[in-house]
């Protein structure tokens, strides 16, 4: 790395070099059964310049002959963006937990145990359900140097548990998907598991609902269905491209106030916790919604350089892209309503936990209108059973102003942290 | 290479081993409004094993092309965790082919500068008008060779040129924000990529329309859906159920699907075709070293065959098929389409929407996707039929049916067939984007539930 910054430093007024390194080690059940176990190593490195005032951008997954690697990018940088940042020079790099070693050290012998047991206990309660899962543990070093003399590497783990029962029952079929994910190990077998049960026998009975407008609880599973348009929102690139439907709002009231939400890479061991984000920025929260009104974008140096603010370390890529804003783990704070106490508010109401096709509308301003794959009708505060062959839709803006509680319980979906939340109206047609 | 590789392969003991090994070089030129994100070349080399014994498999996947013995012994010693059960693969003959590249433009000898300069003029099509707020304009031109060798004696060499150029452009009005795409792609040259302003153009005028257009309320209608949803239709609707490996291990499935079951009418033919020249799913032989063909879906309305691995077409007893294909040499082959389309018949357009008293008129692609029971897409824009004339012009609207009863409320199909590559590719398990090709003519469908706001 460092030779490659030798190299090219004489030939550009500010060069970076991002190296990753990582190994993978996944264990797969199929029909119930262990069908495959794999490995993956990964190494690259990307190079970027700044050559009269322009970036250039190129790479690599082989680092031994980086004069191909410097001279592509270079060559790209006379057509590239003008950049308006300066890279950053050396700093403190906070003390984040992303690292366990217990994980980096995983055999697949253990992993496959958890997967056998997971898949027992479903079985157990369920005969007649296919099981299928997927576990994966993942150690990854990021190096990254450039010529403003910022040299800094960390070490993070990653452990990712999938879990998925299929039933088809004549021509109608029931899929429910459970997933942990984790910077550290962790035994989720069981919990996923009871998870898992607790999402068929609910489904034992079918329902019907007629087309109107009802209330809805999204499940933790759900919620980030949701916040895909506060994501795209919020995204400094967005913002910059003059895009986002929150262009004019900042300190507005754009949630109800009793909703909180931070982006917070610092987060222990949450699933993208990260001492330093993909430019060697040190990590650090970022208020997104406080108190219902919004507060900050999130930005890289790039973005953040366009728009006359500062990076608010939310620069993501992998070797071979250029950094751009993304979340980290985008932590939605607990309410005060617990899940049980939101269903026994509901005289008719649905329960959504998991969509198909979502995304595929005008994303960037809200709407969405999805298939219910996985949801139920609630009476008279009980949840009844399964109701399928529906769509539903609604506006995610309108909606986060329309609350009508947040659950007390948060757990991680992916990247996001989140409590069940209770909307006051959703569109199903059927 | 294929001495390197058959060597290595020579060293390990398993029931069975592959390796592929890819070199991929692509171009990129991603503009978003004026600015450019990113421009310029890299390189990507990598290698993927597989190896069985047994019950089971394993995958290891890496970059060192050094490291290949080390991970050879990996792949097998992984591969010994599995103990039980014995998986078959479907019997193949052995292969030795090398299938180089026969471009008519080829892109590596167009300097970084001309494309630069294509792309701009495109951008500035796109961003012509004073309400288009920004853009979003993507090409690449992604050269790959691919080297395959397996322990049965098969060695095949392929060369490839995906070409890709997608075009968005958003338009704004207060608070009022509006999409419009076009994908465009394909394997083959450059020109596949040039000449393109009038497209460029289009999207830029179906932006601004949308500006205009209301929500749709929702409801049960019939819909005509243009080619362009006809091949979303064959691939979501049906395509991903036809797969074999999720029904092979799965009696109630495997009943379910059943060949010489009833889906459509008579005039219903749905095929799989990975050897037509030019669209994105375009190979000779797939991710296995086995080689691809024709393959009909159904036929008459009929099931007649499905995609298959070796591994699913051995365990149900039937012929492969030549459609396990891996995204990169990061994964292992899983079971794919590749170009997938439903066959014209008589119908023109016009007399489809004469027939209709009430209905709707849906074009454009926004995305799709199914979970083998149920499908939904989403078109661009819709126009509203009534007593046969197309009348008020809607956006926001996503469709949604249930495979098994849709196909056979396809009432009429009609005689254009159009095949569309596009920019993006398919998604399945976390194995994206997947070039792939869907096309089909007109079709209109009965009773289809769409949801609007």
């Amino acid at each position: 790395m460092e030779r490659i910054l030798d190299m090219v430093a004489s030939q550009a007024q500010e060069a970076e070099v991002y190296q990753v390194r990582s190994q993978v080690k996944t264990v797969k059940f199929q029909a119930n059964r262990l069908k495959s176990v794999d490995s993956a190593s990964e190494e690259g490195i990307g190079l970027r310049v700044i050559r009269k005032g322009k970036i250039g951008f190129s790479s690599t997954t082989d680092g031994d002959d980086p004069h191909l690697l410097i001279q592509r990018a270079l060559d790209s940088s006379q057509f590239g963006q003008e950049a308006h940042f300066h890279l950053p020079s050396s700093g403190k790099v906070p003390l984040i937990n992303c690292h366990d070693t217990r994980t980096a050290a995983l055999e697949a012998q253990e992993m496959i145990e958890k997967g056998e047991k997971a898949i027992r206990l479903v079985r157990k309660k369920f005969p007649y359900l296919e099981c299928e899962a997927e576990i994966e543990k993942m150690e990854r070093k990021v190096s990254i140097i450039n010529s403003r003399g910022l040299n800094q590497s960390y070490k993070k783990t990653d452990y990712q548990f999938f879990l998925y029962g299929f039933l088809a029952r004549e021509e109608e079929f029931l899929g429910v998907g459970e997933e942990e994910s984790s910077s550290t190990y962790g035994d989720y077998s069981r919990t996923l598991a009871e998870r898992l049960i607790e999402l068929v026998s609910l489904a034992k009975r079918r329902v019907r609902i007629s087309s109107g407008k009802y209330p809805a609880i999204f499940t933790s599973k759900a919620v980030p269905l949701l916040l895909k348009s506060l994501k795209m929102g919020i995204n400094g690139k967005v913002v910059q491209k003059k895009v986002s439907p929150l262009l004019k709002k900042m300190r507005t009231y754009i949630a109800s106030s009793s909703l909180n939400i931070v982006d917070d890479a610092t987060f222990p061991f949450g699933p993208a916790s990260s001492p330093l984000d993909g430019e060697g920025i040190p990590s650090r929260p970022t208020q997104i919604i406080e108190k219902g009104r919004l507060k900050s974008f999130i930005y890289d140096l790039q973005t953040a350089g366009l728009m006359r603010t500062r990076s608010t370390a939310n620069a993501a890529r992998s070797y071979d892209s250029l950094p751009s804003p993304s979340t980290t783990n985008l932590i939605l704070k607990e309410g005060e309503v617990s899940f049980e106490e939101m269903i026994h508010d509901i005289k008719e109401g649905i329960l959504v936990d998991q969509v198909i096709g979502s995304g595929q509308g005008n994303t960037l301003m809200g709407e969405f209108s999805v298939n219910l794959d996985l949801g139920y009708k609630i009476e008279d505060g009980k949840i009844k059973g399964r109701v399928k062959d529906v769509m539903i839709s609604g506006n995610t803006y309108k909606m986060l102003k329309e609350l009508a509680a947040i659950g007390s319980e948060a757990r991680f979906v992916g990247s996001t942290r989140t409590p069940p939340l209770y909307f006051k109206e959703i569109n199903v047609v059927g | 290479m294929k001495a390197h590789l058959m060597s290595c392969l020579n060293k390990v003991r398993a029931d069975y081993v592959e390796i592929r090994y890819e070199e991929i070089r692509t171009t990129e030129i991603h503009y978003v409004g004026k600015e450019v994100e990113r421009i310029g070349e890299w390189e990507e080399k990598g290698g993927g094993i597989r190896a069985k014994f047994k019950g089971g498999w394993s995958f290891v996947s890496f970059n060192d092309l050094e490291s290949l013995e080390k991970n050879l012994e990996l792949a097998v010693k992984q591969a010994r965790l599995l103990k039980r059960g014995k998986i078959k693969l479907a019997p193949v003959a052995p292969h030795d082919e090398i299938i180089s590249l026969d471009l008519r433009k080829d892109p590596r000898r167009i300097s970084l500068e001309e494309k630069y300069f294509l792309l701009s003029r495109y951008n500035q099509t796109l961003l012509s008008h004073e309400d288009i707020q920004t853009s979003d304009l993507k090409y690449a031109d992604i050269h790959t060779i691919k080297y395959f060798v397996n322990s049965e004696g098969t060695y095949i060499q392929q060369e490839k040129m995906d070409m890709v150029l997608g075009m968005t452009a958003i338009a704004r009005k207060g608070d009022n924000i509006q999409t419009a795409h076009e994908g465009i792609g394909g394997t083959g040259g450059y020109e596949i990529i040039e000449g393109r302003e009038k497209e460029a153009e289009e999207v830029s005028r179906r932006a601004l329309s949308l500006l205009d257009a209301e929500p749709f309320p929702g409801g049960r209608y019939t819909i005509i859906v243009d080619p362009k949803l006809a091949g979303i239709f064959a691939h979501e609707a049906f395509g991903h159920l036809s797969e074999a490996d999720f029904l092979y291990e799965n009696k109630r499935l495997a009943r379910i699907m059943r060949l010489g079951r009833v889906f459509g009418s008579e005039e219903l033919d749905i095929i799989d075709e990975a050897p037509i020249k030019g669209e994105g799913g375009h190979y000779l032989y797939d991710d296995e070293g086995v080689p691809a063909g024709k393959t009909y879906l159904i036929r008459q309305g009929k099931l007649v065959r499905r995609l298959h691995s070796r591994e699913t077409a051995a365990k149900m007893g039937e012929a492969p098929t030549g459609n396990a294909r891996a995204v990169s040499y990061e994964y292992p082959p899983i079971v794919r389409m590749s170009n997938t389309y439903i066959a014209p018949r008589a119908k023109t357009l016009e007399e489809m929407i004469d027939e209709v008293e009430e209905g709707l008129y849906v074009k454009g692609f926004r995305g799709g996707q199914t979970n083998l029971e149920m499908f939904t897409f989403s078109p661009e824009e819709g126009y509203i039929i009534e007593k046969g004339r197309l009348g008020k012009k809607f956006r926001d609207i996503n469709l949604t049916g249930n495979i098994f009863t849709t196909l056979s409320n396809i009432d009429a199909i009609g005689r254009d067939l159009v095949l569309f590559t596009g920019s993006g590719g398919c998604g399945k398990g976390s194995q994206y984007p997947l070039p792939v090709a869907t096309g089909g003519p007109h079709l209109r469908i009965k009773d289809v539930v769409v949801g609007g706001r």
